[in-house]
């Protein structure tokens, strides 16, 4: 697929030359403790946790985009797969050095999986043995509330969501992102 | 006795780092964190429990003799089939592999014997092992739902609450696996 090698291309230039570096354990550590305390401020209400996450990923999401169109230099995407794409290559790229697999397309175009071989948020996490968090707890909820920020700022309202963790005993950890409708009734050019 | 006369890991203890300044004040609180036995000695949870609490003395007078190496070697040999060695932290934990000279009951299918029957052991054979359980000590710090407890055995006893012991499967995991795969002259686990 020609978008997704240019993105590939995009994302590895961009993660080369014009993004700063920052210890990995410090990041992890950073993310793991932001999310021990929310559970111990929720009392361990995970829905709630989940819901914060989510709430302060999306308003990294809104201040990131600026960035990431800044470095990326890229224009408006033609397609919702054009999008997942740059999400994947370029977006994760340069900010988590991951490129997620896009995958499990639905027939419409509007709903896709992100496949996480390795997630540097959840490195050494290991999910409290209470019988709930495994259950209810989404430990990188943060990625969902990022696209959905983001990706509002770029006039597309998504739903993102995980449906799997490895972290939850799952093979894999998978994000299900779904878009909702372009705002403003701003139509991107038709899929040629 | 018809046991394997290869040597193996016979338990791992974790102490944690309450080591009263005092070894003979009966408030001295080093406090286990998580002790693994391994077959043939599993049912032996309190004979080991003594011998581990007998080690840390001899944590205590190698300390106050020389600085410390990490690596503490051969603490104690109890007898002519069980020997302890020691590791220390710097910060303050301990670790002690009790090594079992006569091995354990080789598994049915073993193809013949892969290793010439070992007399002694030097010191730096354990290191692999001590390295790996540090390793997967580390692991279990920076899991950020695992909160070391700062507090003493004594206080906890007097206020009550859960024990200070280590819960987490994967490091419980690791620590058998370490234990089983363990084998004098083995370089990296």
């Amino acid at each position: 697929m020609a978008s997704g090698q240019k993105a590939a291309r995009v994302g590895e230039e961009v993660w080369k030359t014009r993004v700063e570096k920052v210890n990995a354990e410090l990041v992890t550590l950073t993310y793991g403790t932001i999310v021990a305390q929310l559970c111990t401020d929720y009392d361990y209400d995970y829905a709630q946790v989940n819901q914060q996450l989510d709430k302060m990923g999306y308003n990294i999401g809104m201040r990131l985009i600026e960035d990431f169109l800044a470095k990326s230099n890229i224009g408006r995407c033609g397609n919702f797969r054009d999008t997942a794409e740059m999400i994947s290559k370029v977006g994760f790229k340069i900010f988590l050095n991951v490129t997620p697999t896009v995958t499990n397309w639905t027939a419409d175009n509007k709903q896709f999986s992100l496949l996480f071989d390795e997630n540097p948020l959840a490195d050494f996490v290991e999910l409290p043995d209470d019988g709930r968090a495994q259950d209810e707890l989404w430990f990188s909820n943060i990625l969902c509330g990022v696209l959905r920020g983001a990706l509002e700022m770029v006039q597309m309202s998504i739903e993102a969501r995980f449906v799997s963790d490895v972290l939850r005993g799952n093979d894999v950890t998978e994000m299900r992102v779904t878009l909702l409708r372009y705002i403003e009734d701003e139509m991107p050019p038709d899929d040629d | 006795m018809a046991l394997n006369s290869t040597p193996a890991i016979a338990c791992i203890g974790i102490i944690g780092k309450h080591a009263s300044s005092l070894p003979s004040c009966c408030l001295a609180t080093d406090n286990p964190l998580h002790i693994s036995l391994f077959p043939p000695h599993q049912d032996e949870d309190l004979d080991m429990t003594f011998l581990l609490n007998s080690c840390l003395d001899i944590f205590d007078l190698r300390a106050r003799s020389k600085t410390l190496d990490q690596d503490l070697g051969l603490l104690q040999a109890i007898d002519e089939r069980l020997a302890a060695y020691g590791w220390l932290t710097n910060t303050g934990i301990k670790f002690i592999i009790v090594v079992d000279m006569m091995g354990r009951p080789p598994p049915p299918d073993e193809n013949k014997r892969r290793f010439p029957p070992v007399v002694g052991l030097r010191d730096a054979e354990l290191k692999p092992a001590f390295r790996a359980v540090q390793t997967a000590y580390i692991q279990l710090m920076l899991n950020p739902f695992y909160s070391p407890d700062h507090r003493t055995p004594l206080q906890i006893a007097n206020y009550g609450d859960k024990s200070p012991e280590i819960t987490s499967k994967r490091f419980i995991n690791e620590l058998q696996r370490i234990g089983k795969i363990w084998t004098p002259g083995i370089t990296s686990i």
